[in-house]
């Protein structure tokens, strides 16, 4: 079995008919579409209704690899899912590490989708040509670490790779993420709870496939020629030190870190969790997804006092923040233990951390008491609290059952809407806009909620010294969108741009594929796949209403650190943005900006 | 004789190694043509890369059945040779070797066992981490 960076095949599974059927990839799809998030677009776009129930029969989970996907690219192991959101009811995808998906290309296949919903539990079985739709109860209520651990002993291979649900995936809640791999996970919008809806638990892949080059000796020269001067680079050794939390001293430090619910952006006790803390007190030693020189990732382990022995892989910045100080916890202990309880649940950490917060506000301002909280001392900073918190939402009880829709709803159902950080019902990640306003258009606009990797600007307007700048930043997000759209696409960690920029991707691409595509061209791709994404959103109703920040970021000034004093102009950022990206006044994309695009 | 000798604590799990392996050998990617496989283990929080290491004694040169003989040592790096053509993966080297170090090709028949890539073990020379190196 042959396998080409293009030219693959496609594999299609029907939950309700038990059909498996493999489709070829045309050649012109991954000319238009590049791979991972481009293909998926294309594919959602093409087969789902926008007004489609997102827990229903209609929604489809389409699992897209890129052309760098299992290759020598650094980084090279970023698989995309696409989806309706049941979170935020728009477009939606989401990206994870690990080695799944270049486990999946290496199987044959550059995407897998699922669609319909089976009537029993089911896992599908991947093996090379061989696929099947086996029965899954025996896997039904379990963790996602038990889960792994009981397919390969099934399966009787323990190099297989598993992608799967936990409880909160099987219970449909709307924050539930799909993990592979035990601690990647594709996280954002409520995937997982996607799959819950078609009751199905995992997804187990074996692939012993060839994965050919059209240059083979060519990426070999370019990927020797990056890799010593790559090592080096100096955001390269910080996140090989103390991988994304590398972060916490600069976003604490220039005070736009959530904290407590979002009500600040600085606080003293935060710098526990910086850089040369957390690998003293939590690293046990490092780790590394596919193919990646950087290896950011972090295995952690404790002996707590409190929670027993507590052994993971993570916690990730935005964990740390949504989770942690965001949630007010002030230690390691507390942090890894609560990372790990959102893993084994199968919970995106950061809207739950967003809920939790939501919650403990809540409780603090009495809009909760200790009845609606079944007992729980839902004060910041208390970690058994937030723990029995997660469990709840996980299996739908009491308050737990409002967060499981998400944080906007459960914030109007407890009459406190503006105490939500959320936009479109996604909680907001770990950069507090205040303090960086590039980023205020970033989660405002993005199609699937407050999500940062649309287009994370604030190191961009941190060098450049204009972080509390409003005018200019239109375009310096609309390049960043782009961007994001092109690595997402094909497949490579954002954290190996550094030493693997634009040049090396375009010469890659063509390596690999064929495919002589200048930067251009690229950037044409982009606009169109992006806004492929927007249209969908824009068939269902939204528009500017719908492109919103919570009233603290809007109208209450930060009370202390560095961005002391700062509120997000929002409306002017939209004014600037929407002219910039060819839309109107409400936010819709113009006929001649659609044509121009070749989209109408 | 030199071989390839693994320090573990090292290793990050990034199987870069069996790419080079892989696509050295073949110039293509295919983990399970990598003669080198790296293990990952969560309960460890660790990685483990298995590769032959060229024993002196090579239990898998006595188990090869003597009809076959499809296993030699190379005189100029002393690596344990496959001849392809007359190696019929039985499997009974695979099962001769105390380390876990040889396996079948995932399509022919044929086992895989590193070869040094003669001399210049490319899994050696592109492992970020130093994890492997090519000493007496």
């Amino acid at each position: 079995m042959t396998i080409k960076g293009i030219a693959g095949q496609l594999l299609r599974v029907d939950l309700n008919r038990k059909t498996i059927t493999r489709e070829p990839l045309p050649r012109r799809l991954f000319e238009d579409y590049l791979g991972g998030r481009g293909l998926g677009a294309y594919y959602l776009t093409k087969e789902v209704d926008p007004g489609c129930d997102p827990l229903g029969r209609e929604n489809k989970l389409i699992f897209m690899n890129g052309p760098f996907v299992g290759t020598m690219v650094p980084g090279g192991n970023k698989v995309c899912v696409t989806f309706k959101s049941p979170l935020s009811n728009t477009y939606s995808y989401s990206l994870a590490g690990g080695h799944w998906g270049p486990e999946l290309k290496f199987a044959g296949y550059d995407g897998l989708i699922i669609e319909g919903e089976s009537e029993e539990p089911v896992y599908l079985w991947i093996d090379d040509e061989k696929v099947e739709i086996r029965p899954a109860e025996f896997l039904w209520g379990k963790d996602i670490q038990e889960t792994d651990n009981l397919l390969k002993k099934t399966l009787g291979d323990p190099g297989i790779h598993v992608a799967c649900i936990g409880i909160a995936g099987e219970n449909q809640v709307k924050l539930a993420c799909i993990t592979n791999d035990v601690f990647r996970e594709f996280g954002r919008g409520g995937c997982g709870a996607v799959m819950g809806s078609k009751k199905l638990k995992a997804i187990a892949v074996r692939g012993s496939g060839d994965l050919e080059f059209a240059d083979a000796k060519g990426l070999k020269e370019l990927v020797e020629m990056c890799l010593p001067v790559y090592k080096q680079h100096p955001k390269a050794l910080d996140r090989r030190n103390y991988g994304t939390n590398e972060l916490v001293i600069h976003i604490n430090n220039a005070g736009f870190m959530g904290t407590r619910n979002f009500s600040e952006g600085y606080a003293e006790a935060n710098r526990e969790f910086e850089g040369p803390v957390f690998r003293e007190k939590a690293v046990f030693s490092d780790a590394a997804c596919y193919g990646c020189p950087v290896a950011c990732s972090k295995y952690c382990k404790a002996d707590t006092r409190k929670h027993g022995l507590v052994k993971l892989e993570g916690p990730e910045f935005e964990t740390l923040a949504l989770l942690g100080t965001n949630c007010g916890l002030t230690n390691w202990d507390d942090l890894l233990k609560a990372s790990a309880v959102c893993d084994a649940l199968g919970l995106d950490s950061m809207t739950a951390g967003g809920c939790v917060s939501l919650a403990m506000e809540c409780f603090e301002k009495g809009i909760l008491s200790l009845e609606d909280t079944d007992g729980l001392d839902l004060k910041f900073g208390n970690c058994e609290a937030e723990i029995k918190l997660l469990e709840k939402i996980a299996k739908k009880e009491g308050i737990g059952a409002d967060l499981a829709q998400g944080p906007a709803y459960a914030a109007n159902k407890w009459g406190a809407p503006e105490l939500a950080m959320h936009s479109k019902n996604m909680s907001f990640a770990a950069y507090d806009p205040r303090g960086a306003k590039g980023m205020a258009i970033v989660y405002a606009t993005s199609p699937k909620g407050a999500h940062h990797m649309l287009g994370p600007v604030f190191p961009m307007e941190m060098a450049a010294n204009n972080r509390f700048e409003e005018k200019g930043k239109g375009l310096l997000v609309k390049g960043a969108q782009m961007n994001f759209v092109i690595l997402d696409s094909l497949g490579i960690c954002s954290t190996n741009q550094a030493g693997f920029g634009r040049p090396q991707q375009i010469e890659a691409l063509r390596q690999i594929t064929g495919l002589a595509i200048s930067e251009e061209e690229l950037i044409f791709k982009a606009e169109r796949i992006f806004h492929l994404e927007k249209m969908f959103n824009v068939k269902n109703g939204f528009s500017r209403k719908d492109d919103t920040l919570p009233r603290r970021f809007t109208a209450e000034a930060m009370t202390r650190g560095a961005s002391k004093g700062q509120t997000v102009d929002l409306e002017a950022l939209l004014d600037e943005y929407y002219g910039v990206m060819g839309w109107d006044r409400d936010g819709i994309p113009s006929k001649e900006k659609l044509s121009q695009l070749k989209l109408s | 004789m030199k071989a390839i000798k693994v320090k573990a604590e090292k290793c990050v799990g990034c199987r870069i190694c069996e790419q080079w392996c892989s696509v050295g050998h073949y110039d293509l990617i295919n983990p399970r043509k990598s003669r080198i496989s790296v293990h990952r283990s969560h309960a460890d929080q660790a990685s483990y890369p298995l590769v032959c290491r060229q024993c002196p004694d090579a239990p898998c040169l006595g188990a090869c059945p003597d009809k076959v003989m499809a296993l030699s040592r190379d005189r100029a790096t002393g690596a344990i040779r496959v001849d392809e053509e007359s190696c019929l993966a039985c499997g009974k080297c695979i099962k001769a070797c105390p380390y876990g170090a040889i396996k079948k090709h995932p399509a022919e028949k044929q086992v895989l066992v590193c070869d040094l890539c003669g001399g210049e073990p490319q899994c050696v020379k592109h492992c970020p981490e130093q994890a492997l190196s090519y000493i007496e």
